[in-house]
């Protein structure tokens, strides 16, 4: 599976993230010849305990996560941060959590996108919206090189294009830019071959970084 | 869903319904060494009691699992006439570190225990599977090389078939019809209802045994 690099919106101080930036974050992809191929969406959960004793939450991880990814319609991935742990698994999975009752659905977010073709480079758009709702809440990037697998080969022309795209955003002053919250991926037990797994961590990094810049910002 | 039906017979007999099956079945056996690790909520967690299974499979060069959540059979008149169990079960593939996140979300060891045997897997009016196996308990926690039998010398069989709720009568049926040739060498009923080993069963293996199978029981 092709290398991704996840990067998340950090809005300057005193700004919030909206539509306007991020249509002029899609302009300059179109800009750089991105052509549009397709729409993108995932989703992702917060899941809480069920707890008789809600004075004992501690006990329990509270970043605990799951995420469905388009490309991978009969899987779901759960993450939990705090104990480095991902664990793929049959869709079937959400079921088997239903009928155990020992964990909810908190709060779902809606990751929509638009997928853009770049030479070997594919890239994606993603607004972060919450489910049943339409106000932004943040703002994730996707680049994808298609002929490299592996995570630390890729990592030269990864920067290099990084370093390309920022200075091409530079040019139109957005209240932002893009970062990386990159994680330790061996931490997780992964390794050098990139997988679907890589990109479930990297999207829990990347929201725990938008969550905290909002909750900074409040 | 599935249907599911048990029983249990002596090790001496255990070849000779290896022959049965292959004669019966068409396709060669499968080695079977499954790691059960029975996971339960913790006093605080859940309204409810809920258990879970997580199932190693030790035989693959690399360990794969399983989640497996068993839930009631299903209730009412047409179930009592139905001769195996139909109940609710729900199965995923899961990646290695999936009994680590179960730890690290409340779930407590109930109980364990390492499944040694073969199965059969074919078709015949359903989806089968049969499994024959030596039920072994850990000495130490997930010790599963130093498993020892729970009943040396009685191995269990457990023929299931994945059904649904449009298809379980048929399902059951298909499972009922084949358990009759097995009926010989062992007693299959619901989980639960013990019928111990068949009176015939030696007499049975022993004609197995003499001329591999040819033999009509």
């Amino acid at each position: 599976m092709p290398i991704r690099w996840i990067l998340h919106w950090q809005p300057h101080q005193g700004t919030v993230v909206n539509s306007h930036t991020l249509n002029e974050i899609s302009q300059c992809v179109e800009n750089i010849n991105g052509v549009k191929d397709g729409r993108w969406k995932s989703t992702l959960t917060f899941y809480r305990p069920n707890l008789r004793d809600q004075s004992i939450a501690t006990d329990f991880p509270r970043d605990f996560l799951g995420i469905s990814l388009m490309e991978q319609p009969t899987k779901y991935y759960f993450i939990i941060r705090g104990h480095k742990i991902v664990v793929e698994a049959d869709s079937s999975i959400l079921t088997i959590m239903e009928k155990l009752q020992s964990y909810k659905s908190k709060v779902a977010l809606n990751f929509e996108g638009v997928q853009y073709k770049l030479g070997d480079f594919q890239l994606r758009v993603i607004k972060v919206v919450p489910n049943q709702a339409e106000n932004l809440r943040g703002i994730l990037m996707e680049i994808e090189y298609l002929p490299i697998s592996s995570v630390e080969k890729s990592r030269p022309i990864m920067e290099e294009f990084i370093e390309i795209w920022r200075e091409v955003l530079s040019k139109k002053s957005l209240p932002g830019h893009f970062m990386r919250a990159e994680p330790n991926f061996k931490e997780y037990g992964l390794g050098d071959t990139y997988t679907p797994q890589h990109t479930a961590v990297q999207y829990a990094a990347a929201l725990a970084q938008l969550i905290a810049s909002v909750q900074l910002r409040n | 869903m599935e249907c599911v039906v048990q029983g249990i017979i002596e090790t001496q007999h255990v070849e000779a319904l290896e022959i049965l099956l292959q004669g019966l079945c068409g396709v060669q056996r499968e080695r079977l060494r499954i790691h059960e690790i029975c996971l339960k909520n913790g006093p605080n967690l859940g309204n409810v009691a809920s258990e879970v299974r997580l199932l190693c499979d030790l035989e693959q060069a690399e360990p794969s699992w399983t989640v497996k959540h068993i839930g009631g059979p299903i209730r009412g008149a047409g179930a009592d006439q139905i001769s195996v169990l139909v109940r609710n079960m729900v199965e995923s593939k899961a990646s290695k570190n999936v009994l680590r996140m179960f730890y690290t979300l409340g779930y407590k060891l109930d109980h364990e225990l390492l499944r040694v045997g073969f199965s059969f897997q074919f078709y015949r009016g359903a989806q089968i599977t049969v499994t024959v196996s030596s039920i072994n308990k850990m000495p130490k926690l997930h010790a599963t090389d130093e498993a020892e039998p729970v009943t040396p010398g009685i191995q269990m069989v457990e023929v299931t078939a994945p059904a649904s709720a449009e298809t379980y009568t048929e399902v059951a049926s298909a499972v009922s019809s084949f358990c009759e040739y097995l009926a010989p060498l062992l007693h299959l009923s619901k989980p639960g209802i013990s019928t111990g080993v068949v009176p015939t069963a030696a007499a049975a293996a022993a004609s197995l045994m003499s001329d591999g199978g040819g033999t009509t029981l």
